[in-house]
């Protein structure tokens, strides 16, 4: 099936080629122009360098930031720091036609001056995740395969949502991204995910995306699932053992569902499927 | 002499300000257990006080007023009178109006041991314990720098501690930027943070607060004789040195306390000791209680409108101390100057 798509998304590609010279205007808001097709490029975030390889765009990264850790191939690249500790010589010693960076982070300034084509692609929002990888399509020149890639995780993500909106029940959920203590609001990336595996999230969207919130809301709110914690930190936490999600031992840690869920890109579909799994096993049995 | 001073004293202390002083922290504890995120009546607030003094089964409403708020409260006022407390005792050693409770490094030194906690991605549990070590060793530290033959000269002393504060501060920020995504966590303590405070944790903190507390009051007459300036103090018997040594190992372990419990909360312990100074005088048998009180309900209070301002929520508690008190203290800079 994916071989299908790919394959005629290839074919597509001569009718969707990029026409260089390229002008687009960036995360930053600047007006960026390509004089033709990168060859090499520098990626500074993970889930860049993730949505550049699932396109096709692998074999033209010549160099990633240090926690750009997928697919494998990516590890293999020389590192040139992240976006707050860059490494500036580095980076203009791998000549790349173009680097990727952040709307966070000072990278434009010191490699606009190295005389390198800087441009910020920064997923954030769930919707961003598809207009995102529609421009690194359009920038390395694989829009068509971009746009394959989006139907494909659309379609996983669906599969998911059909099994997940006619659950009999939908637990409440408490998402924290940090214990003093930060959670994230229905809005939020991570908050569309919870909400599409079939879970309430207790967090008033009126919040914002990621707030600080009180204790007692999440108290008074008892959600039946807690994520971004273990069992013994919410134990540890006062009245928290009142709470339904933790008399029930279900506060989940798992680091490797929470490192996909911080990863704006095309591995989407999978946290959704890891998350989706959590809330609701009867589901995937 | 000695009579007219007791005298005028107790005076001190009956005044119409102690009055009012009292009334503010009775009237701020209670709309601080009467008032949250989550709106709770006061009638079912006081069954839950109620039901949590019979030690019933708590439930819904209860366990928020029992076993958040008012703790909370509890907590808020141990660290605000620990700061306070300390921070008019450092201002009596070093004769110096700006001393702060931190300025030993003590904030640092914290700072340090929490950023180590998360950095090395310990459990939060370890937090009190790393913090705690980190206040005293810097603050050792410093005494050990600053210490000249037998003495410990209050200019020698500050430069020694801020000097080890920026040093220590320097290794938490290189910390830091190796752990990036944690950033917030320490970010979050330094700007201070009572969210978690429980009964256990007042428990812990208390005695703190009570020993270090307690040996400042015992030696506020000879903080009122140091201030004669050492000479003098040396002259009339006061072992200066000793004293000084003594004090500042008292103030940094209530300082300690509070920010292995809170975190680090600016501005309470050097605008508290200012205004009761203003209102009291500078005799530190009344000015140190006085701050106490003062302290306690100056943070409870910050903590209340943290946790109100922006419901659900939340405010760093720290962010708030600042805001009420840096502008408070400029204008009681500007006042001094003319």
């Amino acid at each position: 099936m994916n071989k299908v798509i790919f394959l005629s998304a290839a074919l597509l590609g001569a009718a969707h080629a990029t026409s260089y010279p390229l002008t687009l205007t960036d995360d930053l808001g600047r007006k960026v122009t390509l004089k033709a097709e990168p060859m090499r490029i520098v990626s500074f975030l993970p889930s860049d360098s993730e949505t550049l390889c699932a396109i096709g765009g692998c074999g033209k990264l010549v160099g990633v930031d240090e926690y750009s850790d997928f697919p494998a191939q990516v590890t293999k690249l020389p590192k040139v720091g992240n976006l707050y500790q860059p490494n500036i010589e580095a980076v203009v010693a791998l000549r790349p036609d173009i680097v990727i960076v952040s709307k966070y982070g000072d990278l434009i300034q010191p490699l606009t001056n190295a005389g390198i084509t800087v441009v910020a692609v920064n997923p954030e929002t769930y919707e961003e995740v598809f207009s995102k990888t529609i421009i690194l399509g359009k920038i390395i020149n694989r829009e068509a395969q971009a746009k394959a890639l989006i139907i494909q995780m659309r379609r996983d993500i669906a599969k998911v949502e059909i099994l997940t909106k006619n659950a009999a029940k939908k637990p409440t959920a408490y998402y924290e991204i940090d214990p003093t203590p930060y959670t994230v609001g229905p809005n939020s990336f991570i908050g569309v995910l919870l909400t599409k595996a079939g879970a309430i999230n207790i967090i008033p969207a009126s919040l914002g995306d990621f707030p600080k919130i009180s204790p007692e809301l999440v108290v008074k709110s008892a959600p039946q699932f807690i994520f971004g914690m273990n069992l013994a930190a919410a134990k540890a936490r006062p009245g928290w053992n009142t709470i339904p999600a933790v008399k029930l031992g279900r506060v989940v840690e798992d680091k490797a569902l929470d490192q996909l869920l911080s990863r704006p890109g095309p591995r989407l579909p999978q946290a959704l499927a890891g998350l989706a799994k959590v809330v609701h096993p009867e589901l995937f049995k | 002499m000695s009579a007219a001073i007791a005298v005028s004293r107790r005076l001190a202390l009956v005044s119409l300000p102690t009055l009012l002083l009292l009334a503010a922290a009775l009237v701020t504890a209670l709309l601080a257990i009467g008032l949250g995120s989550v709106p709770i009546s006061p009638a079912e607030t006081l069954q839950a006080i109620g039901h949590g003094l019979n030690g019933a089964e708590l439930s819904g409403n209860d366990v928020i007023v029992w076993q958040l708020r008012l703790p909370r409260v509890a907590l808020g006022f141990l660290v605000g009178a620990a700061l306070a407390v300390s921070g008019g005792a450092f201002q009596a050693v070093f004769r110096n109006p700006l001393a702060d409770p931190y300025l030993m490094g003590v904030a640092s030194g914290a700072g340090l041991g929490a950023t180590l906690v998360i950095a090395l991605g310990l459990t939060t549990l370890w937090l009190p314990l790393f913090a705690l070590s980190g206040a005293l060793l810097s603050v050792f530290i410093a005494l050990a720098i600053a210490r000249e033959g037998g003495r410990l000269p209050p200019a020698r002393l500050i430069l020694a501690g801020v000097v080890v504060g920026s040093i220590l501060t320097a290794f938490t920020t290189y910390l830091l930027l190796q752990s990036e995504d944690r950033i917030r966590q320490v970010f979050a303590f330094t700007l201070g943070n009572l969210a978690f405070a429980g009964w256990p944790q007042v428990g812990r903190l208390l005695p703190y607060v009570l020993i270090g507390g307690g040996v400042l009051l015992l030696l506020s007459k000879a903080l009122n004789t140091l201030q004669l300036g050492d000479l003098t103090a040396r002259s009339l018997g006061l072992p200066v040195e000793r004293l000084r040594l003594l004090v500042i190992i008292a103030a940094s372990l209530c300082t300690a306390g509070a920010v292995s419990y809170a975190g680090i909360i600016g501005f309470v312990g050097l605008v508290t000791p200012h205004l009761v100074r203003r209102l009291w005088g500078a005799d530190y048998r009344v000015l140190l209680p006085v701050s106490a009180v003062a302290g306690g309900t100056l943070l409870v209070l910050s903590d209340l409108l943290a946790r109100t301002l922006t419901r659900p929520a939340e405010l760093p508690v720290g962010v708030v101390t600042t805001l009420l008190g840096g502008p408070f203290f400029l204008y009681l800079l500007r006042r001094q100057k003319t």
